[in-house]
């Protein structure tokens, strides 16, 4: 059975996915079966990209070979139910998922053999092609994030990176859904672009629109883009203080 | 799927941040998110120091909300006193978005630090000290019109600050129009479950204040009737919150003078409370000093209750003497 | 005013009172004058001495316990001059001196810095 995750995690009227009621940890061990999915979607939606980088730039696997064994490592987490063991007190759950990751790639590359996995298994169709594109485009140096410390940095950075795209997703679906595909375009150009220098001004002149439209738009689109990813991080999160300590060090805020 | 770069991915962590590029302040950290703005605590990189800065965080279509924080900032500037938290600098962002920055803070907010302060008089003189700071604004002819714990400050050094003069009013402003003494806010300046936490405003924008702390004249609405006496109203609410040690404490337990100058300073009409804070914190040292106030007419039993409280040392040594006389005449007299 | 001539004036006037006391001793009443003198002098001395003892102290139990041992002090010294009356004359004398303690400490301002010069 072959799951198409939904990164964006979106409804058909472009709303954030209301996984409100349970983290995902907790819906996971939910009885209702659709919650179930629901929670690995959002699970998935938000590691695949940094395992499958990780597990590139780590273990210097070929672009195939990483494919395989990200698919794996998902399949494992959910046969042997090693999201069971998670403890919220001893470490985030990004650390424990990049741990999982690392003892199941180094065992999978060590034996001769892929293992047979017997019984129904869950493969995991996704979008490596963009994944491989990310990584061309930031063209990193396996040495440089060699120890343990940086290995960490470049894996919460690629979480990050995945939570805030999966955002931007769904920010430009209910920019759609709201028509403000202006503030989206100017959100778009001013704070997703590389270009460094450009003014409140320069965008004015760009949509033909006043200065004090711009101002509005964009502060619409930034408070609308951190309440998106505020959302997708309060489903990610096992409880309020966790949500709280991750906020923080996410965006340097509270979570008011 | 938008694919985000690493300079996307910083400023999108820092979005604020990105409206001060080249300037000298340095976002650090949110500290509080109003109805108009937010406050964010940011190293100016300058003077090398900590500040508070509070900048427009809602849609402003007409440039009204900036005008409003500016003023804001302008009143804050005129009232140099150790009791008002001062504004060191004021801006307008490439966006034109307005911000200022003011002294940040460290320190507990008086309903929390109250709680540490076993002792009625140590309170009452902390309450003291509020009293100064307004005071000293209504000289300057300032109203602060959102008087209550969570807008008061107590430093690492036992400081008192009175913060947050987003409702003030001034009241030597030439030809005050209604919209003058109107500020517009989108949502309630707190986002405390407290309902005394949070102040009001209602739909059609005039300002209130919050409830159990704003007047009788500010609930209606008459705004025009909001002087001096108004601020007084809610520092009799605040002193009855402090002398009963916080929000867990009964007033039934209060001293009857005390209680007497709370309900003054409390009166429904404005006429029949104190006519400044000059004269409310003068009662307030009377009873601390254990003579008679103002607001309480003493029976004569509580009248030789207090001198004797006052005295009580003096009486004593006296009716020891006295006694010990007495004592020696009946059993040592020879 | 200042805690010495505080304690000076309290001193006198208590111990004077004191020894005006005497007159509801039938025995002693012929020296009144005397015994009033006496303990004006006894008072003033008590006085002065918890005057300078305020002054560097800032303390209402300790001023007090000072006025109490001086008091106790000059009124034995009295007693025993006497060869009697010791209840009569220690007990109340020590009771001047803690009022004059009390008194000295509560009352009057010690000299600034700048007085000092």
């Amino acid at each position: 059975m072959a799951r198409q995750v939904d990164d964006t995690a979106m409804t058909a009227t472009g709303e954030s996915f209301p996984l409100t009621r349970l983290s995902v940890l907790a819906a996971l061990r939910s009885q209702d079966g659709a919650e179930r999915a629901r929670a690995l979607d959002i699970l998935f939606g938000a590691y695949w990209r940094p395992v499958y980088k990780y597990i590139r730039l780590k273990f210097s696997q070929s672009p195939h070979d990483a494919q395989d064994l990200t698919q794996g490592f998902f399949a494992e987490l959910l046969e042997r139910e090693l999201l069971s063991r998670f403890d919220p007190s001893r470490s985030r759950l990004r650390t424990y998922l990049r741990l999982c990751a690392d003892s199941f790639a180094l065992n999978e590359i060590k034996a001769t053999s892929r293992r047979k996995r017997g019984g129904e298994f869950v493969h995991v169709a996704l979008d490596f092609s963009a994944a491989e594109e990310e990584l061309r485009t930031q063209a990193i140096d396996p040495a440089s994030i060699a120890s343990p410390q940086s290995l960490e940095d470049f894996f919460e950075k690629e979480w990050i990176r995945s939570l805030f795209s999966a955002a931007v997703e769904e920010l430009r679906g209910v920019s759609e859904a709201r028509e403000k595909q202006k503030a989206f375009k100017l959100f778009e150009a001013y704070d997703l672009t590389d270009e460094e220098n450009i003014s409140y001004a320069d965008l004015a002149a760009r949509f033909s629109l006043p200065l004090s439209e711009v101002n509005n738009q964009l502060a619409w689109a930034r408070r609308e883009f951190r309440r998106i990813a505020l959302e997708r991080l309060r489903a990610l999160c096992d409880s309020q203080d966790e949500f709280v300590r991750e906020a923080k060090a996410l965006f340097g805020v509270s979570t008011q | 799927m938008t694919s985000l770069s690493d300079k996307a991915l910083e400023r999108l962590r820092s979005s604020e941040a990105a409206d001060f590029p080249g300037s000298r302040y340095k976002l650090r950290e949110l500290i509080a998110r109003g109805g108009m703005g937010v406050v964010y605590a940011a190293e100016d990189l300058k003077l090398s120091r900590r500040v508070a800065l509070k900048i427009l965080d809602t849609p402003d279509a007409n440039g009204e909300l900036s005008s409003r924080l500016m003023r804001e900032a302008r009143i804050l500037a005129q009232l140099e006193h150790p009791g008002i938290v001062p504004v060191h600098d004021v801006g307008v962002l490439p966006g034109g978005r307005a911000f200022y920055t003011m002294k940040f803070v460290e320190g507990l907010r008086l309903d929390r630090y109250i709680v540490q302060l076993d002792s009625l008089p140590q309170r009452l003189r902390l309450f003291l000290r509020v009293c100064d700071a307004v005071a000293f604004a209504h000289a300057r002819g300032v109203l602060h019109r959102d008087l209550k714990p969570a807008n008061i400050m107590v430093g690492s050094f036992g400081e008192v600050l009175v913060m947050d003069w987003g409702l003030a009013k001034i009241l030597r402003e030439p030809s005050l129009s209604r919209d003058e003494t109107l500020i517009t806010y989108g949502q309630p300046a707190n986002s405390e479950s407290d309902p005394t936490q949070s102040t009001v405003i209602t739909g059609h924008g005039t300002v209130m204040g919050t409830p159990g702390y704003m007047s009788p004249e500010q609930a209606r609405g008459e705004t025009e009737k909001i002087d001096v006496r108004s601020d007084i109203f809610a520092l009799g609410a605040l002193l009855k919150f402090i002398a009963v040690g916080g929000a867990q404490g009964k007033s039934a337990a209060l001293p009857r003078p005390l209680l007497a100058i709370c309900i003054k300073a409390m009166a429904e009409s404005q006429n029949a409370r104190y006519t400044d804070v000059s004269a409310f914190a003068a009662d307030l040292s009377l009873y601390l000093d254990g003579l008679p106030v103002s607001a309480y007419a003493e029976n004569f039993l509580e009248r030789f209750r207090r001198f004797y409280k006052r005295h009580e040392v003096a009486i004593l040594l006296i009716a020891a003497y006295l006694l010990m006389r007495a004592l020696v005449l009946l059993f040592f007299h020879r | 005013m200042n805690k010495i001539v505080i304690g000076l004036l309290l001193g006198t006037l208590l111990g004077a009172i004191d020894g005006a006391t005497a007159w509801f001793t039938p025995a002693v009443r012929g020296m009144l004058v005397g015994i009033i003198f006496g303990s004006t002098f006894k008072g003033l001395i008590a006085g002065v001495a918890a005057g300078i003892f305020a002054r560097k102290v800032n303390s209402v139990p300790l001023g007090i316990l000072f006025g109490l041992a001086v008091g106790f002090l000059l009124a034995f010294l009295v007693a025993l001059k006497e060869h009697g009356y010791y209840f009569e004359i220690i007990l109340p004398g020590s009771i001047v001196g803690m009022i004059v303690g009390w008194a000295t400490q509560r009352y009057g301002y010690t000299t600034t810095a700048a007085q000092r010069g």
